[in-house]
């Protein structure tokens, strides 16, 4: 073994076999490569940067995508703030418009009330309410200009609000329906039992002079008796709040259906209005006779 | 009687020259052919010494493709290098006694060097057609292999193997 180990030192002619070894190989390896033989290193290069390939294509993918979420994020940021502004603009205009609207509707409820009311009904503006303090009061904005006269009945589409207390030039003072020394004439809805209103404030009232035999239920509508001359009658007042019996009469609270903390609009009775009005005929629509025979 | 071997300088020298003449037969491809022949096969060769005729033989190939282009080149010179490693190791396992036994090989070596070099430049390039340099080269083999015999043999040889 020590001798073959001996003989294999690298003596010239083995450095010369092991050089015609390799010639041959590498030139048989240039033969075998054929034709082209860049085409293999080009294949070699391409499987060897698949994945940083992929990797480049990934990463510029989510640039890409980034770039383009960045871009839509800028939009939808300028979006909203446009669409804010808009959204400011459009509160803005609401609530200049909304007492507008607000008074626009009372409008359309308030001439409903008056096509319903076969009556010459005057409309007028609250202008001011001194309510808060003891026996206040609204101030319209229509005096003796329209032709208004103490004593007028002031109604809202919810129900009466009370009368012209005193009447000026240009306003007058509306003496609401639950002042202490306010008085309307009034009748409960089902047992036609008659009474006077007296105010108790904070939109509620007492129904006095009623007699301990009536039987009245809570949450019974109260209506105008028109004998007081300022109201016709039939028009609603209140709702029943609570039934007390009394020593010699009932003791009746009735919550005002007219919000008089809220009234911008009016309308006026005329002075002296008749004691019951008929509301307007309106001929009930008629319908054409159904053939026999036709679905 | 044994065949002498020729000297170093005698062998390397009919190696250039008809390196030369390989080169300058470019307008005349049978000649062409079978100088690259006789170069391959005869004069590269020899026996215990592979490298010296292993280069030669490897320029032979390259000068013979070269002169002609083609599109992916070295089949030759493969094949040639092949050849002469093998002439020379059969020179030197089965040693020659005359000049028939030298022609005789000659012309079968022809035969496998024909087949391998249209094999190893089909491998390099593309098929090709064989053409009609292996017929002349086997037929020309008495001329040529009588013509590098009296080369090698004429005069005073070193005595080396």
């Amino acid at each position: 073994m020590a001798l073959r180990a001996a003989r294999w030192r690298w003596s010239r002619t083995v450095w010369q076999r092991l050089f015609l070894l390799l010639l041959w190989l590498g030139q048989g390896t240039w033969v075998l490569l054929g034709p082209n033989p860049g085409r293999h290193w080009s294949q070699l290069a391409d499987v060897f940067s698949r994945p940083s390939q992929g990797l480049a294509s990934r990463w510029e993918g989510w640039r890409v995508a980034r770039r383009e979420a960045r871009r839509n994020l800028a939009e939808s940021r300028a979006e909203t703030a446009r669409l804010e502004a808009e959204l400011a603009q459009w509160k803005t205009r609401a609530a200049q418009e909304a007492p507008r609207l607000s008074e626009a509707d009372e409008a359309v409820r308030l001439l409903g009330l008056k096509q319903q009311i076969p009556l010459e009904l005057k409309a007028a503006r609250v202008i001011f309410s001194t309510r808060p303090a003891t026996f206040g009061g609204l101030i319209l904005d229509r005096g003796q200009d329209l032709g208004l006269v103490d004593d007028q009945g002031v109604l809202v589409p919810e129900g009466i609000v009370g009368r012209l207390w005193s009447v000026g030039g240009t306003q007058s003072k509306v003496l609401p329906a639950d002042a202490p020394n306010a008085s309307v004439a009034v009748m409960l809805m089902r047992s036609r039992a008659t009474g006077v209103l007296q105010g108790l404030g904070s939109e509620r009232a007492l129904i006095r002079y009623l007699s301990n035999q009536e039987v009245v239920q809570v949450g019974e509508a109260v209506l105008t008796s028109g004998l007081d001359r300022v109201f016709p009658r039939g028009l609603l007042v209140g709702y029943v709040a609570e039934v007390a019996q009394g020593d010699l009469e009932l003791r009746v609270v009735v919550n005002l259906a007219a919000p008089l903390d809220r009234v911008r609009l009016v309308l006026l009775l005329p002075p002296q209005p008749p004691l019951e009005v008929q509301p307007p005929f309106v001929a009930p629509e008629v319908k054409p006779p159904r053939k026999r025979g036709l679905p | 009687m044994r065949m002498s071997t020729p000297s170093f300088t005698r062998q390397n020298l009919l190696c250039a020259a008809a390196l030369g003449l390989i080169f300058l037969c470019a307008p005349f491809p049978q000649v062409q052919i079978v100088l690259h022949a006789m170069l391959v096969l005869a004069l590269a060769p020899r026996a215990g010494a592979p490298l010296s005729g292993t280069l030669w033989a490897l320029a032979a190939g390259w000068v013979l493709e070269g002169s002609h282009l083609y599109p992916h080149m070295g089949g030759t010179a493969w094949a040639d290098m092949t050849l002469t490693l093998l002439t020379g190791w059969m020179a030197g396992r089965w040693p020659l006694e005359g000049l028939k036994g030298w022609l005789g090989r000659l012309a079968a070596l022809s035969v496998l060097h024909a087949f391998l070099v249209h094999g190893a430049v089909r491998l390099a390039t593309v098929p090709y057609p064989w053409g009609g340099g292996w017929f002349w080269t086997l037929l020309s083999v008495p001329l040529w292999g009588w013509v590098a015999w009296r080369l090698l043999q004429s005069g005073p040889g070193s005595g080396r193997r």
